[in-house]
């Protein structure tokens, strides 16, 4: 639970990054530990199956480019902005309820 | 000595076809180097950059795991997510032991090795199987791993031609054998019409089971050989790849 937890997180982040615009990896990684403050971080390569994973559910298109040396961008899909927002509301739900409920054992 | 590149123990251990490996290492590559310029941006030194940019890059044990799961031939993927992956040996051995008992009857028809031919007759059953086996080997390396490496694959290749002699030598052998034992009845006198139609039959047998063995070991090799030559061209990429990229140590960026 706690893993698959996890995963759809770091998932929605790196969807939330590119929904500013299309990124190099590395550039995603520092700006998912900018805009968390630090609370979210890819250490170890760990942000590459989640942008492999996301680019062969379609959610993510990976474009290589670069002079000479090649160098991989991403950017959002159609199909990526919706799962975003699905992702995103779904997560709201369960925190909502998560928070309800640690709330009231506090009151408790 | 030279010292090695970060990726280098990466590309060792990430057992995927040479394609996805050239690709994970110049992306994870690219990104490390443009990751370090922007942390010596920030105020990082030189050296502090480089090692906080290869901590959050380069690939640890558990994130390898992961992208050879990802990037395993479609047919390996397929085996891992039904289980069939630990069965895929089992089922090579079952197939080599199947073909060479197919020929073991073709065997006993056409040889009647159950007679004194079987000195020469069963070592090229035991031929065809090892034949089988090899390139089952071979063949689940390509498709279900993803990753022949030079070493083993050229182990395998020599392996493949040594027993495809093998069967063509024990073929002629068995047929010489059998001529000369004619040659010999012959000259007895004691060859009727149906025993001298039985030698020759002995005679062409020996020979096409060579053949077919060597033609089968040769044929099943050439279905590799796209794969193989592709396999090969991204391998010669990947070291063009780490010969263009000595390691960028702080005194050589300053």
């Amino acid at each position: 639970m706690q893993a698959t937890l996890s995963k759809r997180i770091n998932e929605l982040l790196v969807l939330a990054v590119l929904e500013q615009g299309p990124a190099h990896g590395y550039q995603i990684a520092l700006s998912v530990e900018e805009r968390t403050g630090g609370a979210f971080s890819f250490q170890h390569g760990t942000l590459y199956p989640i942008l492999h994973r996301l680019e062969t559910n379609g959610h993510v298109r990976g474009t290589w480019g670069g002079e000479g040396r090649r160098r991989k961008t991403y950017e959002l899909t159609d199909d990526g902005r919706a799962e975003l927002a699905a992702g995103a509301a779904q997560l709201e739900r369960q925190f909502r309820v998560l928070l309800e409920l640690f709330g009231g054992t506090h009151a408790a | 000595m030279r010292p090695e590149h970060p990726l280098a123990d990466v590309e060792r251990s990430l057992a995927v076809p040479p394609r996805r490996r050239l690709d994970v290492l110049e992306e994870v590559d690219a990104d490390a180097e443009a990751l370090q310029a922007e942390l010596e941006r920030r105020g990082y030194g030189p050296a502090q950059a480089r090692r906080a940019a290869l901590r959050r890059v380069v690939p640890g044990t558990e994130t390898l795991a992961q992208l050879e799961a990802q990037h395993a031939p479609p047919l390996g993927r397929w085996a891992r997510g039904t289980g069939w992956i630990d069965r895929a040996e089992r089922l090579g051995i079952f197939v080599a032991t199947g073909l060479a008992g197919a020929v073991a009857c073709i065997t006993i028809l056409g040889t009647g090795a159950l007679g004194s031919a079987a000195v020469l007759a069963w070592p090229q059953v035991i031929v065809v199987a090892l034949l089988a086996a090899n390139w089952s080997r071979a063949a689940k390396r390509l498709w279900i791993d993803g990753d022949l490496r030079p070493e083993l694959r050229r182990r395998l290749w020599e392996r493949q031609i040594g027993l495809i002699v093998l069967a063509v030598a024990l073929g002629a052998l068995g047929a010489a054998r059998e001529v000369w034992g004619a040659f010999g009845a012959l000259e007895a006198e004691a060859f009727a019409p149906p025993a001298m139609w039985d030698a020759v039959g002995r005679i062409v047998s020996f020979a096409a089971l060579g053949l077919s063995a060597a033609i089968f070991g040769l044929f099943g090799w050439l279905a590799l050989t796209p794969r193989l030559i592709d396999d090969e061209t991204m391998e010669h990429r990947i070291s063009a790849f780490f010969a263009s990229r000595l390691p960028t140590t702080p005194s050589r960026r300053r």
